[in-house]
């Protein structure tokens, strides 16, 4: 009984793993879009959501079955309830990457202007991000609850970077009101560069919580 | 409130050193689970409760086994009164070889009682309780051995409420049962939660976390954790219990 299980279980890290790996190149790419505003890229972006979708469908499924087939408890419970909430994480992260492609299709603009990007310190948010991401991966391949909550301070970062944001795009505009349309939906990237933070900090909880059972989500009541 | 408790107990069979150390309090009115692999000593300590183990030739106890704060080992204690007390139901239902009717009024003309008309109560009531009324009462006086294995089970738990013990020990008492009887036992020991206190020796790791308040996992002798049954079955303290509830012990 107890190999079957194992692998089972080692299945579904392998998948979520996998998914994961996608899901950063999904966003690596994204960055390389909007600095670009490369189309070819946003496209290859588009097409890849698909698979990121079907792995959420695979690993959702396969952790129903290993519920009704195994009846886990203690660690295994705790691993595949993490499992099934990280998968809901990254599927949003990787729609978000999505959205970032979709504004670099959509946009007029055939080229970014280097002080607004400057200024904005999109370059920051996106490596906040892609190091937040990667970091997570490894915690769980490692199984270090201590490397998945030193992420999450992090976040910070990217509500702070988010939150001006909005006071530089609304100058650019005003000083060049043909950039309005693209200012907007370039508001929009830095909005979904902040929601992977959130979804980030989840996924730090979910492995803390899947290899300490602790919860950490909501401690901070005060705030 | 502590219904049992057992203060450092050491049990012997002869040389073989079965229970090591154990004390542990069983609160009244709650269900609690024994776990643990063949042989760790779960049902020889559930024994100690009504001292069923005093038939076992060569048997020593060490320690003391408190209930309501009395000690059950103390010389002055009548053995066949602790039981009335202390009720038991086995791995294998047991009926008597009489009718439905006196199997569970066997316990109270036991005790002397005579009233016709309060051992019909009684037996009526025992055997709602143990949710076998609706399917025996048009034929009480049929010999108890017609009824099904699980039917039999209820029945024996029937009579041993009958006597309205405060403590009932349960041991393995549905693993010989199908799934749809080992559910009426289950569905039993939950509506009995909160008037009488349970314990259940199991196998079943589904069933203890089913239906035990709070449970206790045995290993090789040796209590080795002894939790809530949510704290057991999420996040147990010991590698050994961890081990042993997902399967990869040994």
């Amino acid at each position: 009984m107890v190999k079957f299980v194992e692998s089972e279980l080692t299945q579904i890290k392998r998948e979520v793993d996998q998914m994961w790996t996608l899901v950063f190149n999904q966003m690596e790419q994204s960055h390389e879009a909007v600095l670009n505003l490369d189309r070819t890229i946003a496209q290859q972006i588009m097409v890849r959501e698909r698979r990121v979708d079907a792995y959420e469908l695979k690993i959702d499924s396969d952790v129903e079955d290993f519920i009704a087939l195994f009846s886990p408890v203690a660690v295994d419970l705790r691993f595949v309830l993490a499992m099934l909430k990280i998968n809901g994480d990254l599927e949003r992260i990787g729609d978000y990457a999505d959205g970032i492609a979709r504004f670099v299709r959509d946009t007029d603009m055939n080229e970014m202007d280097p002080e607004l990007i400057e200024n904005l310190q999109i370059k920051t948010m996106f490596s906040v991000v892609l190091n937040m991401l990667g970091t997570l991966q490894e915690a769980l391949r490692e199984e270090d609850a201590a490397k998945a909550t030193a992420v999450l301070s992090q976040d910070e970062q990217l509500d702070m970077i988010n939150k001006s944001s909005a006071s530089i795009l609304a100058d650019y505009a005003r000083k060049n009101p043909d950039a309005i349309p693209f200012c907007l939906g370039f508001g929009g990237v830095f909005r979904k560069l902040e929601r992977t933070g959130d979804h980030l900090t989840n996924i730090a909880e979910e492995i803390v919580f899947y290899i300490d059972a602790k919860v950490l989500k909501h401690n901070n009541a005060e705030e | 409130m502590e219904k049992i408790e057992a203060k450092e107990v050491d049990f012997y069979y002869g040389d073989f050193h079965a229970l090591k150390h154990i004390s542990m309090d069983i609160p009244q009115n709650k269900v609690v689970a024994f776990i643990g692999p063949s042989g760790c000593g779960k049902s020889t300590f559930l024994r100690l409760f009504n001292r069923m183990n005093d038939l076992v030739p060569g048997s020593r106890l060490e320690g003391e086994i408190l209930i309501d704060g009395k000690n059950i080992y103390a010389p002055e204690v009548q053995v066949d009164e602790l039981r009335k007390e202390v009720g038991m139901v086995f791995q294998r239902p047991n009926p008597f070889p009489k009718s439905i009717f006196e199997n569970v009024a066997y316990g109270l003309r036991v005790n002397g009682i005579k009233d016709k008309a309060f051992i019909e109560h009684r037996v009526e009531e025992a055997l709602k309780g143990a949710a076998l009324w609706n399917e025996v009462k048009e034929k009480l006086n049929a010999s108890a051995y017609a009824l099904s294995g699980g039917q039999q089970q209820r029945l024996c738990i029937a009579r041993a409420m009958a006597v309205s013990p405060s403590v009932l020990l349960m041991d393995e008492p549905a693993s010989a049962l199908d799934p749809i009887s080992t559910a009426k036992i289950e569905e039993l020991i939950s509506d009995m939660r909160g008037k009488v206190t349970i314990v259940i020796v199991t196998h079943n790791m589904q069933q203890a976390s089913r239906v035990s308040d709070k449970t206790a996992f045995f290993y090789m002798g040796e209590m080795i954790e002894y939790d809530d049954t949510k704290v057991i079955f999420t996040n147990p303290h010991k590698e050994a219990t961890q081990n042993y509830i997902t399967g990869r012990f040994g």
